[in-house]
């Protein structure tokens, strides 16, 4: 309950931070750090226009993407207390729903008949397939070292004690920062604010959302941002700590987060679309390192 | 006394069986033809039930048996129903009937046909008595008679289109695959026999006691294998499926494919030695099957070739199950050995259900607008909403995803990985977190080609002017797709109900008494995927709603789709498949090879002319082993050429010949 309610917080002041972060950065004024949410506020408040080809599945297309993150979220811990949903071999799960919205929201996309719309689609189902065996990976390995397999068991026997559990550690979180980053769509892999559809990736997606809908994608997204957070905040939290101290701990992270997203837009340019498969499947070469640093820790290999 | 009536029953059965389906092939081709379909299915679902019955009776535990005697040749013929047999005689009842219920208007375009109906319909008995045969008779000479009617009368399915020339190319490519399959699984039967003496299965499990086991398990495996698909021998899957009506393709995917896992499954109960060899070459096998298979589904625009490679990913999860359940019961890890096959007897299951759905609506599509090209079609979902619906619920369970019933079978297929990943040895950590990874990407695949086909077909506008109109079909042929529906999202919502019987099958054939504590976790933690699986319903639902209440109060406008500003488009601008699939192709041409045919524009040509643009993807196996090793065996035999010249007096030199020699092999004693 506790995570759900933090990441919910979380998730209202995420894209702001990254945006004032990125204006800090390049010396303008920039809008306040709420006018992500203004804007969506604004958005549920509309009404919408749809495409004439368009059928019912892009009308639940949106609302099938949000309940999909919404239960992810559900099944994130924080330290000692469990998510609402917990169970052995979670985190399949945890995948597999979010790929569920994702299979919509590209179906939606494609629904529109739209050039444009297909191309974001083809590359959206690319790229996220081929981080799909990392998030894996990276999962079986920690199911490896702690001998357990829901996210909740995971992270509350996870303890760090040896210089290479360190070095894990820090290689999981920055698996999890570009999974998060890939998933959102997100520099390097796509840049939400470019103007030309040929080179977009998410944003052509929903080109033709509007209202209530396009609402609930953007909300989502933040949702989804403060979601990959709370995972990586997990890292640092143990069930030891008492809720004053954790609280904070997840805070912290979640802003680190946000600054280290908006460092990165601001100082990256997009990769080239083709560069992008290579630089992705890179994630699983670094989670089987974490596989490796596993097996060192276990005593396995010496 | 109760033992007693049961057995009777078998004979009963047997015998009611037999003269209803000789009265009904007597009927068939004297009755007008809109009732042959009705009279076959009326056959197929009557015995269905019979045999259901008998089936759930042994799935209760009462083992079902009876000996008859074959004569000289054959000996006893022991007719068994155990759990295993019962579990794939469901599956084929449930698939055999609502593929004859489709079948029914399916072939109503087709009634001009009338002795070919009469032919089809009275093979399609066959082939459903065939299949169940399979699953009862354990006596080696009979399950080879049941196995080859089997193949035959699929075979006629298969080519009742047969005034096309792929229909027929297709159909004897099925035809040679099988027999070469035959050919191997009667050596293992005879090699058996030589040494046990005996053409009872139990044979079996005597000769893998005291011979090394793995050679004669090879064979068998190829021989099942080809039935089943596993790569190399899946060749045929890709031909077959596409050239035989929609719902035998639903039939052959989803229960005789399955054939091959029944066979395999039977003779690795009989293994207890080299487990581990054995189950980690089936392991690696199925996961380069799924692979391959998904992959190539993902760039195919034939829709039923599209299935088709489907299939054979599927076939490759099975595999990894069975893979995983007999490593585990080498390891001597309970845990993992039950649950790997577990998850196989689930997921054959699984994938006999939407598969047969998915098949069904691409039978649909294909009544409605006589092409098999998704590239051709499109927006069709304004035209067959229905159908529309059922293909995207048949994708997203064949994708895994929650809250339909392919995720509770991939879900227990990766407990069964992670399990393997924490046993002791490194090397087995290093293989089963490779294979984790592949099933991933697999899963990642398949819904990549599912997005894809079902946007090509349903979604956007037509691409081109079909000949007629579509329009959604009678409600005959949707009542069998709903059915399947209902069972599929059954299994999402409560899967105990098909868990816990598989689980006790697999302990029962494993010979596990007790189940350890650590399984009696798991199907509470299943109960609770079905649970979450409701709840992400009813979410999705309350969410719906919401945005419904909200969004009935704004105005909303339908205008044509954001073009850019471009103010011309036609709907040949629209993603094709190909496109869509074309860097996932490009990042695996390695496997995927691309064949172009085309001419460039020469550099001088002012004006170019209207030119022509092929492509295509090769089969890499076919191409690279198939194909060759054919065309040496071709011209191999062209040395002989000269014995088949066509004239007649040779010939009847030959017989002349042949009898000289045989003469003069008697009077010299030779043979």
């Amino acid at each position: 309950m506790l995570s759900l309610l933090l990441i919910i917080i979380a998730s209202l002041f995420f894209t702001g931070i990254i945006i004032r972060t990125k204006s800090i950065l390049s010396g303008r004024k920039g809008p306040g750090i709420f006018q992500p949410l203004k804007d969506i506020w604004r958005l549920f408040k509309k009404g919408a226009v749809y495409s004439n080809t368009s059928s019912f599945v892009f009308q639940i297309a949106p609302s099938i993407y949000f309940a999909s993150i919404l239960m992810a979220i559900l099944m994130i811990p924080l330290g000692g207390h469990q998510g609402i949903i917990s169970f052995k071999g979670d985190f399949i799960f945890f995948a597999y729903v979010l790929a569920l919205g994702k299979f919509f929201m590209i179906v939606s996309a494609l629904d529109t008949g739209s050039s444009f719309s297909g191309m974001g689609a083809s590359r959206e189902a690319l790229y996220s397939l081929l981080a799909e065996p990392a998030f894996f990976i990276l999962m079986s390995s920690f199911a490896l070292l702690t001998g357990y397999t829901s996210f909740h068991e995971i992270f509350s026997t996870l303890h760090f004690g040896t210089y290479i559990s360190y070095a894990i550690g820090a290689l999981a979180a920055f698996v999890l920062v570009i999974i998060a980053l890939i998933e959102n769509s997100r520099m390097p892999i796509d840049d939400p604010k470019t103007h030309l559809e040929l080179t977009m990736v998410h944003e052509v997606m929903i080109l033709d959302n509007s209202g209530f809908d396009l609402g609930l994608i953007l909300y989502g997204t933040n949702l989804k941002f403060a979601m990959y957070g709370g995972l990586i905040a997990n890292f640092f939290l143990t069930p030891s700590y008492e809720w004053y101290f954790s609280i904070p701990i997840f805070i912290g992270v979640q802003l680190l987060f946000a600054v280290i997203v908006g460092i990165l837009e601001s100082f990256m340019a997009r990769f080239r679309m083709n560069h992008n498969p290579q630089y992705i499947f890179m994630l699983t070469s670094i989670s089987l390192l974490i596989f490796l640093g596993v097996l060192l820790v276990l005593g396995k290999i010496a | 006394m109760h033992l007693q009536f049961i057995t009777m029953n078998i004979g009963v059965i047997i015998l009611v069986g037999l003269i209803l389906t000789v009265v009904s092939f007597i009927t068939i081709p004297l009755i007008p033809v809109r009732l042959k379909s009705l009279l076959a299915f009326t056959t197929v679902l009557i015995i269905a039930i019979a045999t259901s019955i008998l089936a759930l009776k042994a799935l209760s535990g009462i083992k079902t048996e009876e000996l008859f005697y074959g004569g000289s040749i054959f000996g006893n013929i022991p007719v068994r129903i155990d759990a295993l047999s019962s579990w794939f005689i469901l599956i084929v009842n449930f698939t055999c009937v609502t593929g004859a219920l489709y079948g029914i208007g399916y072939m109503k375009s087709y009634e001009s046909q009338k002795a070919n109906t009469s032919l089809h319909w009275i093979s399609y008995i066959i082939f459903h008595l065939s299949m169940l045969s399979v699953c009862v008779l354990q006596n080696s000479l009979a399950f080879l008679i049941a196995w080859e009617l089997m193949s035959i009368s699929s075979l006629l399915l298969v080519i009742f289109e047969h005034s096309k020339s792929d229909t027929i190319k297709a159909g004897i490519n099925y035809l040679v695959q099988m027999h070469i399959g035959v050919v191997l699984i009667s050596v293992a039967f005879i090699w058996v026999y030589f040494s046990e003496g005996s053409f009872d299965f139990a044979s079996i499990a005597n000769f893998f006691s005291h011979h090394y086991p793995v050679w004669l398990f090879l064979i068998f495996f190829i021989g099942f294998g080809i039935k089943a698909g596993f790569i190399p021998l899946h060749t045929w899957l890709p031909h077959a499926h596409p050239a035989a009506p929609s719902h035998v393709s639903g039939v052959m995917s989803g229960v005789i494919v399955k054939m091959g896992i029944y066979g395999i499954l039977r003779v690795v109960f009989y293994l207890n030695t080299e487990l581990i060899l054995i189950g980690k070459t089936i392991l690696i096998l199925s996961v380069l099957t799924a692979f391959y298979g998904i992959l190539n589904a993902s760039v195919h625009r034939d829709f039923k070739r599209m299935l088709a490679y489907c299939t054979i990913e599927n076939i490759g999860i099975i595999g990894m199950g069975i893979g995983i359940g007999i490593i585990g019961k080498g390891i001597n890890n309970q845990y993992m050995m039950l649950i790997g096959f577990t998850g196989a007897l689930l997921h054959t299951l699984n994938h006999s259900l939407y598969k047969s759905l998915l098949f069904y609506s691409a039978g649909n599509i294909y009544q409605q607008t006589h092409t098999r090209d998704m590239e051709v079609l499109g927006g069709l979902i304004k035209k067959m909403p229905a159908t529309g619906f059922l293909f995207l619920c048949g994708a997203l369970a064949i994708g895994g995803l929650p809250p339909f019933n392919g995720f509770i079978s991939e879900f227990l297929i990766y407990s069964g990985l992670i399990e393997g990943i924490k046993t002791q040895n490194v090397q087995f950590s290093t293989v089963m977190i490779l294979f984790v990874a592949g099933l991933a990407l697999v899963g990642g695949i398949s819904i990549l080609t599912f997005t894809k086909s079902f946007g090509t077909i349903f979604l956007g506008s037509p691409r081109t002017q079909l000949h007629e109109e579509p329009k959604e079909v009678s409600l005959l042929m949707r009542v069998p797709m709903y059915l399947i529906l209902l069972v599929i999202l059954a299994i999402g919502i409560f899967p105990n109900i098909v868990f816990n019987p598989a689980l006790t099958i697999s302990s029962n054939l494993c010979g596990a008494t007790t189940i350890s504590e650590n399984l009696l976790t798991i199907s509470p933690v299943i109960a609770i995927i079905g649970r979450v699986s409701l709840g992400l319903i009813l979410l999705i639902v309350l969410i719906y709603f919401v945005r419904s209440r909200v969004t009935v109060t704004k105005a909303s406008v339908f205008q044509p789709t954001w073009g850019c500003s471009y103010v011309a488009p036609n709907t040949k601008m629209q993603y094709t498949s190909k496109s869509f699939s074309k860097s996932l192709a490009k990042l695996f041409s390695f496997i995927l090879k691309e064949k172009k045919n085309y001419k460039e524009i020469e550099k001088n040509t002012i004006f170019p002319t209207q030119r022509v643009f092929i492509s295509h993807y090769d089969e890499f196996f076919e191409d690279n082993f198939i194909t060759r090793i054919n065309n040496r065996i071709f011209s191999f035999m062209n040395y002989f050429m000269f014995i088949h010249n066509g004239r007649i007096q040779r010939y009847i030199l030959y017989g002349f010949f042949f009898i000289v020699m045989i003469i003069a092999a008697t009077l010299l004693n030779l043979i």
